[in-house]
């Protein structure tokens, strides 16, 4: 084995080497001494060929091209896809509340409790000036609690036999 | 939207630079005519890539939708070819790693080889050097299809669309080392692929 050939063997990177050789990728020196190298080297040769013919071959891989039925329709399907990028996206709708109540009975049914209770407030305050507020109202209706708070007071009353609460909050509408 | 294509007589449309700045501009028409002299080659770029017809269309009907969408990140520093190579080849590397994931093989036989592409070499003339041409394209086909994709995409783009190593670095998106990494690896494993038919071809 020569010296030239001892060095392509024992430098790093020798199938690299060998590979750009073939591709035609090495310039100047490096590519004077790899062809001294393989002068010597008949594997080295071999795996050159080798290369060389994987290009080729990857060379004359057909190009394939849109039958014309896909080259006419294409752009209609890049625009599509433009369209459906660009569009804004739908907002989800909110429920309509009475479909909140009706997927929600236990709702209905607070919701009933309370605007009865508040209608028999209203009638007590009419009647009497002034709100009371027992344990105990006369529809059975039974109230927890109630917070005066400042602007909103808020009422917690619960159904007979029921372990429902309902939270009820009194909110003046705001005067123009 | 029509799906017409304005034929690019008007002088400048020639020019894809030209056409860009327009479609920048809004001028979807511009983009239109972009389309239509790329869609070839980013279609057999995407096929060479997946290598199978539909999902070939897939990646570059998407990669044009994604290019106009990011039109206003387009600088001009590569052209608009190179820019597009770099679209296609990102989302061919995603169907096939999506393959993968899937449990399905990153290459398949019944996807890629049965489909012989009507390409437009023409076939030789001896019989016998026809049939080696077929088997030789059927095992470089295996042999790319077991490729990682990384490494398919970079062998792809140098041996058979014929970019340099720049280009390369630019459409993948790494350095001329990893380029240069990447094409001896795939070219060493292509080799042992084909190295039984090499030796029955000498």
């Amino acid at each position: 084995m020569s010296t030239i050939t001892h060095w392509l063997h024992k430098t790093g990177g020798r199938g690299r080497r060998l590979a750009a050789y073939a591709a035609g990728e090495l310039s100047g020196a490096e590519r004077v001494r790899t062809e001294s190298a393989l002068a010597g080297c008949p594997g080295c040769r071999r795996e050159v060929e080798a290369y060389r013919l994987v290009a080729r071959a990857l060379q004359a891989t057909p190009r394939v091209s849109l039958t014309a039925a896909e080259a006419q329709a294409f752009w209609s399907g890049v625009e599509q896809r433009i369209a459906t990028r660009a569009r804004p996206r739908p907002l989800t709708a909110r429920p309509a509340l009475r479909e909140v109540f009706w997927d929600h009975p236990r709702l209905s049914l607070a919701s009933a409790a309370a605007a009865a209770v508040l209608v028999l407030g209203l009638t007590v305050s009419q009647m009497s000036g002034w709100l009371y507020w027992g344990t105990s109202l006369p529809n059975g209706v039974e109230v927890l609690s109630v917070e005066p708070g400042g602007d909103a007071p808020v009422m917690l009353f619960q159904a007979p036999g029921s372990s429902l609460k309902v939270i009820w909050v009194f909110e003046e509408r705001p005067t123009e | 939207m029509g799906g017409k294509v304005p034929p690019p007589e008007q002088p400048g449309l020639q020019d894809d630079r030209y056409l860009v700045e327009r479609a920048q501009q809004g001028a979807r028409e511009a983009f239109a005519i972009l389309v239509r002299r790329h869609q070839d080659r980013a279609f057999n770029l995407a096929y060479q890539m997946v290598r199978n017809r539909e999902d070939a269309l897939d990646v570059a009907q998407e990669a044009f939708a994604r290019a106009y969408t990011s039109l206003s990140a387009f600088k001009g520093d590569a052209t608009f070819g190179t820019w597009l190579h770099r679209i296609v080849v990102n989302l061919a590397i995603d169907t096939l790693r999506r393959r993968r994931r899937g449990g399905e093989a990153p290459y398949d036989d019944s996807r890629g080889l049965p489909e012989e592409p009507e390409g437009d070499l023409p076939a030789p003339d001896d019989p016998a050097t026809a049939l080696e041409a077929k088997q030789t394209r059927a095992l470089l086909a295996r042999g790319i299809g077991q490729l990682p994709p990384a490494q398919r995409a970079a062998l792809i783009l140098r041996e058979i669309e014929g970019l340099s190593y720049e280009e390369i670095a630019r459409a993948v998106g790494c350095n001329l080392g990893t380029v240069m990494s990447r094409l001896f690896y795939a070219r060493r494993k292509l080799q042992q692929a084909l190295k039984a038919h090499l030796a029955d071809l000498r």
